[in-house]
């Protein structure tokens, strides 16, 4: 080869000369090839590099079915082959068959000669094929780790059991017990199975609208101020790692890499991976098919079950260059400002806050009715519920995206549990018995609400099925969680992550009892509730039903979205939706725990909007 | 703890001995109000009743403020709203105290709201009487201080606060669900004011809102949504508590028209219609004046619009419980405006004087105007209890002030004393709408038959099959026609079943008891 590849990128025009001299000085800095750099930081686009190289006569080899020695694959690692774009596969003819993106990589030519005391044979390939191959043929032991670690390092936080022993004793005996009573004293039994229900109800309803208020108060409260902001310097900004785990999201892809480009940020310290499962081609061709530069790296998850987000993550935390660290989804829109308020907001707080939380809300709210529910329910979470937590210290369910990590603390918990299907709920009350705590930040991530009501259900059913794998397996030991918790944090774990599956559950049952009081006769009914319980009941039924209605209307009103106020109304129908899927997902606790529902995106006809903050 | 809030809490707990000092002390000497003896009669049910006690826990009303006297009633039933007055007066006071410590430092604002407190004879009637006067104003100040904070923060915190009061100040007094009506047109001018518009004028705002599609589609969902945030928590809270009345009680306004939920219905009627009897009778609260008489009570409001007076949201706000006022004066014509419609204003100007008065300009005069209407308001609240046209407020003030035994309610205990001394097993019916003072005057509620039992029916038809004794109101009774066992009642039960006999065993004025033979 006469000319580099970088020269080459120069001469035809596809890269600026003082870009040139940037990337090589970001490639050195960050011991990455020249390639890496200006394909992951956006300063050229995989066509156009194609087109170079096809210019200057270099053909991409399909590379898939290349034979690949294991005694050559050993001699490298999987950071410096996917630092390089390269990876040698085997000796033949006295040469090493090394997979290429840059031919001209010198470093990593020499480095073949090194390591094997063999000339390189190049085949010149696509980087994406260069770097699936790489992860597969060297990343067996980064996914057992990504899966294992947290299971070898602290058993009793992992998911993998579902149920203990000393919990399906306790599940039975209460079983038992209830039957036995109910045989002898079936009257007597049902009393008290609606008192422990309608008291349950009583102080959920009412911890719920204390939480809100609390919540609410804190209304004009900015984390982070403009006149802070506006000193946030660049040249002070560490490096950001944002994880984007994708399956199958071929059209959501080029939404994704857009959005991310209205990022405020340097790009130079932006570090974005796109995790890509081993077998979803589509998204993997959907990103090779991408015409405009993107800043982000591809990182290919291996095959290994179980096949969740969190496992994907763990597998990308592996590869994270950067101080902070972020999930994004693929359909998330966050607010352009996002990451430099969190680093602002980092830099002022103490250093036992290792989380910061952004609000999430939906940019397709008026699509339709689902849409529109789903958007009051989380202007409450987000706006009013989770400050709530926050301002009284009890544990933070983190939502799924949008959710800023301290890198070195995040990897001292052991990352996410991947066989936790709402492992961000899971980590926030892990962080919390550290003695860790999770901050909430002035700015909005818009994803896409599902508008659908069978994705919807699956969707919702796994994040009920994940707070119920939560529960159970904090409350293992429940002494020892008091203990990490204290009493404030575990009452909060179990009316918030706790009480959230059993409402849902409960709700049709009483819905029911309630309808047969109201059309069948209702003196039998009066035999099961004591004058008092039926009071607390029908307190319950409709100041209960009123209150939720109404935190509903102020998280919107506080928003502004007046014209979402009255649907609020319709809350009662929304829930049973949820309690359905808390059915669905209590099926699957059961046969398939670790099964992740996946959430299609892009059903949505709404566009999303770049949330530039000026 | 702060060392100022720690005085405060210090003040409270004395201010508060004090007004149960007195609470007692009245008690002791005869002093009892109907509302108060309500309270202790539903207490008893609820604590030592058999029977279906349901409607009367859930219906019984005001029912925030029984539930306030239910509190304090596990000892002493008839002392139980007293000690629920007094404290929540005292806390009525820590709340306003507390507002005012966070707003500014000077003791001066701290010492008016103490000598009002301690002296102020209608404050003094709140905290002592045993009446739910103190819930409604504790619910007032809330609601008005949380609209007033809304209008400066905008949040939803505020309003939505602001709104739960309401709710609570409905089921304190259903009379002020009215007072959403006046907050109609307010709402609208909020709306208004806070668009964003280049006009200032009010007028031009709603004129350029109106004429605009996308400013006018702003408006209206704005509007709209505000109108949701206060009003919807009343609303729904009063249409869920009337479906309750509809499926418990067959009533829709079972808690506002019978005799057996509220103690409004014969106390307001009866003292109308004894205070009209006389020929003299002549009430300026009848006038067109009530809002003068109210600026007499309270020139205090005078300062309170005055310290406002850059601000319209304020004002009308301040403005609206005298609309508000004035219509009770038409809606309710029969029924005198109590001392609790007037102290509403007194809450009112001292919340607007914690808010601003500590601002103006000139402290001076400031604190010589606001000396000057104390002492005033001092001799007012005196002046218009003495002369009020409801006998329990002038009889508050003339106990107190001549220290003198009242006899109002001898007669009900007597009749209460004599039922104590009959046989346990001895049950006795009788119709609590009339008779709850007697009840509350007894000491065994399990022996009484009462309308909110299965049995009551069966028994006022066949009187021998499940009483031992019935008591009868005499025609003396002014309440004699508010009930069945009256004197009607005796003819009516010979002749549906002649074997009945009765024999009377023991007579007052207003009662008679019967031994069923």
């Amino acid at each position: 080869m006469t000319i580099s590849v970088p020269e080459l990128l120069v001469r035809d025009g596809f890269l600026a000369r003082t870009d040139r001299e940037k990337i090589e000085a970001l490639a050195i800095a960050t011991e990455q090839s020249f390639i890496k750099v200006a394909l992951g930081q956006g300063y050229i686009s995989r066509k156009n590099y194609g087109r170079s190289l096809n210019n200057a006569g270099y053909e991409f080899q399909p590379v898939r079915d290349e034979a690949f020695d294991v005694d050559v694959l050993k001699h490298i690692t999987l950071i410096f082959a996917d630092a390089h774009m390269a990876l040698p596969l085997r000796i033949e003819n006295g040469k090493v068959v090394t997979l290429m993106a840059d031919p001209s990589d010198r470093l990593f030519v020499d480095f073949v000669k090194m390591t094997y005391n063999l000339d390189a044979e190049i085949v010149v390939a696509d980087d994406l094929e260069i770097t699936r191959l790489s992860h597969i043929l060297l990343g067996g032991e980064y996914v057992k780790s990504a899966v294992f670690d947290l299971l070898n390092k602290d058993p009793n936080s992992s998911a993998l059991t579902t149920f203990t022993n000393p919990q399906l004793i306790i599940f039975f005996l209460l079983l038992a017990l209830f039957a036995v009573g109910a045989v002898l004293h079936f009257k007597a039994v049902m009393v008290i199975v609606n008192i422990i229900m309608s008291v349950f109800f009583l102080v959920a309803i009412i911890f719920k609208l204390f939480l809100a208020l609390v919540g609410s108060r804190f209304e004009l409260y900015q984390a982070v101020t403009k006149h802070e902001l506006a000193h946030a310097h660049n040249d002070q900004m560490p490096v950001y790692t944002i994880l984007l785990p994708v399956y199958k999201e071929d059209k959501l892809i080029k939404k994704l890499i857009w959005n991310l480009q209205s990022i405020d940020y340097p790009r130079e310290k932006l570090d974005v991976k796109l995790l890509i499962e081993e077998g979803d081609d589509q998204t993997l061709n959907a990103v090779r098919n991408l015409d405009f530069p993107g800043v982000f790296d591809v990182v290919i998850v291996p095959y290994h079950q179980p096949k969740t987000k969190p496992k994907a993550c763990n597998y990308g935390l592996r590869f994270a260059r950067g101080k902070y660290l972020t999930i994004y989804d693929a359909e998330d829109v966050p607010d352009s400002d996002q990451l430099k308020k969190v680093v602002t907001l980092f830099n002022k707080l103490p250093e036992q806050y290792i989380c910061v939380q952004s609000a999430l809300n939906y940019f397709n709210r008026n699509e339709n009715f689902l849409t529109r529910m789903f958007t009051l329910e989380y202007s409450f979470w987000f706006d009013y519920m989770l400050p709530g937590l926050d301002t009284l210290d009890i544990p933070i369910p983190l939502g799924g995206t949008s959710n800023h990590f301290k890198l070195d603390a995040l990897l001292e918990l052991g990352a996410w549990d991947p066989f936790n299907v709402t492992e961000d709920a899971d980590l926030g009350v892990r962080a919390y018995a550290k003695g860790y705590k999770v901050a909430l930040v002035n700015s909005t991530t818009y994803e896409e609400a599902n508008n659908e009501p069978i994705n919807w259900i699956r969707q919702r059913s796994r994040w009920i099925k994940g707070y119920m794998q939560t529960y159970l397996v904090h409350m293992r030991n429940p002494a020892r969680l008091i203990r990490k918790i204290g009493i404030r944090g575990f009452l909060g774990f179990n009316f918030f992550v706790g009480a959230t599956p059993i409402t849902f559950l409960f709700y049709p049952i009483l819905l029911i009892i309630f309808l047969i009081y109201v059309i069948f006769d209702i003196s039998s009914i009066k035999l099961l509730f004591p004058d008092w319980v039926l009071f607390v009941s029908i307190f319950n039924l409709m100041v209960g039903n009123i209150l939720m209605i109404y935190v509903n209307m102020m998280a919107v009103f506080k928003r502004r979205f007046y014209e979402l106020i009255l649907f609020a109304i319709a809350n009662p129908i929304y829930w049973l939706l949820h309690s359905a899927a808390a059915y669905m997902g209590l099926y699957q606790l059961v046969v398939k725990p670790f099964y992740w529902e996946k959430t299609n995106h892009g059903l949505s006809k709404v566009n999303s909007a770049t949330n530039v903050i000026k | 703890m702060h060392k100022r809030t720690l005085y405060l809490i210090i003040l409270t707990l004395l201010l508060a001995a004090y007004y149960l000092f007195l609470g007692i002390y009245l008690h002791n000497i005869g002093y009892h109000n109907q509302e108060s003896l309500f309270y202790a009669e539903k207490n008893k049910i609820l604590f030592e009743g058999i029977g279906n006690r349901l409607k009367v826990m859930g219906l019984t009303s005001p029912i925030l403020p029984f539930y306030g006297s239910t509190i304090f009633s596990y000892k002493n039933f008839l002392l139980g709203p007293v000690f629920a007055s007094a404290i929540g007066t005292a806390i009525l006071f820590f709340i306003m105290a507390r507002t005012l410590t966070k707003r500014s430092h000077d003791d001066y604002y701290m010492l008016i709201l103490l000598i009002l407190f301690a002296l102020h004879p209608g404050l003094l009637y709140t905290a002592c009487s045993g009446k739910s006067i103190y819930l409604v104003l504790i619910c007032l100040f809330q609601f008005f201080y949380h609209i007033l904070r809304y209008y400066k923060s905008n949040t939803t915190f505020h309003v939505s606060i602001a709104s739960i009061f309401l709710v609570v100040l409905v089921f304190c007094d259903y009379k002020f669900i009215w007072l959403t009506l006046f907050f109609i047109p307010l709402v609208l001018f909020i709306a208004t004011q806070s668009m964003n518009l280049s006009e200032t004028e009010t007028v031009f705002r709603l004129v350029q809102s109106f004429n605009t599609p996308a400013l006018r589609r702003k408006l209206i969902n704005k509007t709209f949504a505000i109108y949701i945030i206060i009003f919807l928590l009343p609303l729904a809270s009063i249409a869920i508590f009337k479906m309750l009345n509809l499926t418990h009680a067959n009533d829709l306004d079972y808690f506002l028209d019978s005799p057996y939920a509220t103690w409004t219905v014969l106390a307001d009627r009866l003292g109308f219609e004894q205070a009209t009897s006389f020929a003299h009778y002549q009430s300026s609260q009848i006038s067109p004046l009530v809002t003068a008489s109210i600026a007499l009570y309270c020139p205090m409001i005078i300062i309170a619009i005055y310290l406002f007076r850059h601000n319209t949201y304020q004002i009308l706000t301040i403005a609206a419980p005298f609309g508000f006022v004035e219509f009770l004066q038409i809606k309710y014509d029969k029924i005198f405006l109590s001392q609790e419609y007037f102290l509403i204003f007194l809450i009112l100007s001292l919340l607007c004087v914690v808010f601003r008065g500590h601002r103006h300009e000139n402290q001076r005069m400031m604190k010589t105007l606001l000396t000057a209407t104390v002492i005033v308001q001092l001799f007012a609240g005196f002046f218009f209890l003495k002369n009020s046209f409801i006998d329990e407020e002038r009889e508050f003030i003339t106990t107190l002030i001549h220290s003198s035994p009242n006899n109002g309610q001898v007669e009900n205990k007597e009749m209460a004393s004599f039922l104590d001394t009959l046989p346990n097993d001895q049950q006795i019916m009788m119709d609590d709408a009339v008779a709850y003072p007697v009840i509350a005057f007894t000491h065994h509620v399990q022996r009484l038959t009462l309308p909110y039992q299965e049995t009551y029916l069966s028994a006022s038809e066949a009187p021998e099959h499940y009483v031992n004794y019935i008591l009868i109101a005499t025609d003396r009774n002014p309440l004699t026609g508010y009930t069945q066992l009256n004197n009607k009642y005796l003819p009516a039960i010979h002749k549906s079943d002649s074997n009945v006999n009765l024999q009377k065993v023991y007579e007052t004025d207003n009662w008679v008891l019967y031994k069923v033979l």
